[in-house]
C-alpha cells in the first residue's frame, strides 16, 4: 500500500516538473508516444486535481470512511487481524472490502464448541421438558386434591368433635363446682360448730376441718356400703322371685 | 450638572460602546467556583466543606444509614413475592389499543405476518433484551374495538387478546426467542453488518415450556390440530362465530409461521445477508447444513 501511495504522489510531481521545464519538444515526444501514455497522463492529472480538491485535512483512513471505503487495507492493529473485524468489513463494504466471504461462516471447531455449549446449556429436549412439566403439574394437582380430601374427611367429623369438647368442658365444670360446694359446706359446718367467725387459717379451724372431713369420708364410705348392700339385697330378692316363679 | 445632563452623557457613552456580543461579555465575578483549593493561614480555612462533622471531614455515612436509628430500608419486612425477580422473564406490554393505533397510522404492514421485528420497526414500541425482557406481551386494553385482521406473533398473550384477534379472522402465535435472537430482531441491520451467519433460535427454558407447547395459549410448539380445536372452543366460550380462514383470499399470509429454529421471516439460519451488495450467501458445506438444520 505504502509503495502504491508513493508512486501516486511521485507521478504528479514528475509530471509537474516536466510541464514546468517543458518545451515544445517534450510535447512532440508525447504526441509520438502511444495513446496509453496519454491516458495515464490524463489519469495522473485527474488524480492531482482530486488531491488538490481535497482540502478536508482528513487522514487517509477518515477520508476513506467518509467516502464509504474500508479505512485501510493494511492492518494497523492486532484487532484488524481478527476474524470478527474481517467479517464486519465484509458485512459493511461487501466484496469491495476484499475479504473472503467464507470467513463469515463458523469453522468446524467453532461448530464443535457451539454444540458442546448447547449440550450443557440445553440438556433436555423439548419432549423431555414437556414430560417433566406434565408430571409436575399432575403431582401438584394430586397434592391439592389429597389436601382437599383430608379437609373434607375432617370436616365431616367436626360436629362430633365439637360435641365431645363441649361435653368434656361441662363435665369438668360440674366436677369443679361439686368439689367447691362440698368444701364450702364443710367450712360452714365447722363455723357453726364453733359458733363464731373463725379465720380459716386458724389451727383449731384446720383441726376441726380435718376431723369433719374424716367424718364425711366415713359417712360416704358407709353410704356406699349401704348402697352396695341394697343392691345385693335387691339382686337376691330378684333371684328368690325367679326361683319361686320357676317352682310354680 | 443636572440629572438630565448625566443621563444624556451616559446615553452617549452607551452609544459609543460596541454592541454586546459573545466576544465581549464575561461571567459575573465569583459566579464560577475556583477550581483550586486555597492554602495558607486564611486562604484554606474550610475549603467550602462546612464546619464540623462528616461534611467537613468528608467521611460520609453509608447510604441508608440513619445514625443509629433502625434504617428505613430495614424497617419494613421483606417482601417475598419479589424473590428471584432478577431471574424472571419480563414481557413489556403492548395493548391492543396501541397496536390498533399503530396499524391505523399505517406504520405496520398488515398484508404481511407481523412479528416483533416489524413492531419495533414501527418505531412506537421498544424493549431491552439485555434487561431480561423477552419480547412483547399483548394486553387486552382496547380489545372491544380492535378490528384488524392480522397474522401476529408475540411472546405472551392472554386469553382475551387471543379471542379479540381471532374474532376478527386473525391469527396469533406465541413464540419464544432467546435474548440473542431478540437482539437480532431488535436491530437486524446491525447484525447483518457484522457479517455473521444467522444463528438458530434456541429452545425455551423448562419453566416456559408449558406455555409455548400449549394450544390454549397458541404456543408455537403446539399441535396445529389442537390449536384449531382450541380456536373453536374459545369462540364458543366468548360467543362469536369463528371466521373461516381457509376461504380467505390472503390465506397464505395468515397461515405463514416461522420454523421453531427460525428468527427472521423468509431467512433461514446459516445464511449470511450482505446489505451492501443486497445478496444472500447460503452455506453449502454439509457439516454447516447439518448444524443449522438441527
Amino acid at each position: 500500500m505504502s509503495l502504491c501511495l508513493r508512486s501516486k504522489y511521485l507521478r504528479p510531481n514528475l509530471i509537474g516538473s516536466l510541464f514546468r521545464y517543458s518545451t515544445s519538444q517534450v510535447e512532440a515526444i508525447e504526441q509520438n508516444d502511444q495513446v496509453l501514455v496519454e491516458d495515464e497522463d490524463a489519469l495522473a492529472r485527474e488524480a492531482e486535481i482530486e488531491r488538490k480538491r481535497n482540502v478536508s485535512r482528513l487522514t487517509e483512513a477518515h477520508w476513506n470512511l467518509v467516502n464509504g471505503r474500508r479505512p485501510y487495507v493494511e492492518p494497523k492493529n492486532w484487532s484488524h487481524l481478527t476474524v470478527k473485524y474481517n467479517r464486519k468489513l465484509y458485512g459493511k463494504y461487501g466484496s469491495a472490502s476484499g475479504v473472503n466471504p467464507s470467513l463469515c461462516f463458523p469453522t468446524r471447531n467453532e461448530i464443535q464448541e457451539k454444540m458442546e455449549y448447547e449440550a450443557v446449556a440445553y440438556p433436555f429436549t423439548i419432549k423431555q421438558m414437556m414430560e417433566t412439566a406434565a408430571k409436575n403439574r399432575k403431582e401438584q394437582e394430586e397434592k391439592i386434591q389429597q389436601r382437599d380430601r383430608d379437609v373434607a374427611a375432617k370436616y365431616a367429623k367436626l360436629d362430633q368433635w365439637k360435641k365431645d369438647l363441649l361435653d368434656k368442658i361441662a363435665k369438668k365444670t360440674a366436677e369443679v363446682n361439686a368439689a367447691k360446694e362440698k368444701k364450702e359446706r364443710l367450712v360452714e359446718e365447722v363455723r357453726r360448730h364453733f359458733g363464731f367467725k373463725l379465720d380459716p387459717r386458724d389451727e383449731r379451724f384446720q383441726e376441726m376441718l380435718a376431723k369433719r372431713e374424716k367424718e364425711q369420708k366415713k359417712l360416704e364410705k358407709q353410704a356406699r356400703k349401704e348402697a352396695k348392700e341394697k343392691v345385693m339385697l335387691a339382686k337376691l330378692q330378684q333371684k328368690n322371685v325367679e326361683i319361686s316363679d320357676l317352682k310354680k | 450638572m443636572g440629572s438630565r445632563q448625566i443621563t444624556e452623557k451616559s446615553l452617549s457613552m452607551l452609544r459609543s460602546l460596541p454592541r454586546i456580543s459573545l466576544g465581549n461579555i464575561r461571567n459575573n465575578p465569583k459566579s464560577k467556583p475556583n477550581p483550586k483549593r486555597g492554602r495558607g493561614q486564611h486562604g484554606g480555612d474550610k475549603h467550602g466543606a462546612g464546619n464540623k462533622g462528616s461534611g467537613q471531614r468528608q467521611n460520609y455515612m453509608r447510604l441508608g444509614y440513619e445514625t443509629g436509628n433502625n434504617p428505613f430500608y430495614l424497617r419494613v419486612p421483606q417482601e417475598h413475592y419479589y424473590r428471584g425477580h432478577h431471574l424472571r422473564r419480563e414481557y413489556p406490554p403492548l395493548s391492543l389499543h396501541q397496536l390498533q393505533s399503530i396499524i391505523d397510522r399505517d406504520r405496520l404492514d398488515i398484508t404481511k405476518p407481523i412479528d416483533i421485528a416489524s413492531i419495533i420497526r414501527s418505531g412506537l414500541y421498544n424493549f431491552f433484551p439485555d434487561q431480561k425482557q423477552f419480547g412483547v406481551q399483548l394486553t387486552d386494553e382496547g380489545a372491544d374495538f380492535f378490528a384488524a385482521k392480522i397474522n401476529i406473533e408475540v411472546q405472551w398473550a392472554s386469553e382475551q387478546v387471543i379471542a379479540a384477534i381471532e374474532k376478527n379472522g386473525g391469527v396469533i402465535t406465541t413464540a419464544y426467542y432467546d435474548p440473542h435472537s431478540l437482539m437480532l430482531l431488535k436491530n437486524p441491520k446491525k447484525f447483518f453488518e457484522s457479517g455473521q451467519a444467522i444463528p438458530r433460535r434456541m429452545i425455551p427454558p423448562p419453566d416456559a415450556i408449558e406455555y409455548y407447547t400449549s394450544a390454549k395459549t397458541r404456543g408455537y410448539l403446539a399441535d396445529p390440530e389442537e390449536i384449531s380445536k382450541e380456536r373453536l372452543r374459545l369462540s364458543q366460550k366468548y360467543g362469536y362465530t369463528l371466521p373461516n380462514i381457509e376461504n380467505e383470499p390472503n390465506y397464505n399470509m395468515l397461515s405463514e409461521r416461522k420454523d421453531p429454529r427460525q428468527i427472521f421471516y423468509g431467512l433461514e439460519p446459516g445464511w449470511v445477508i450482505n446489505l451492501k451488495e443486497k445478496c444472500i450467501l447460503k452455506p453449502k458445506d454439509l457439516e454447516l447444513l447439518q448444524f443449522y438444520s438441527t
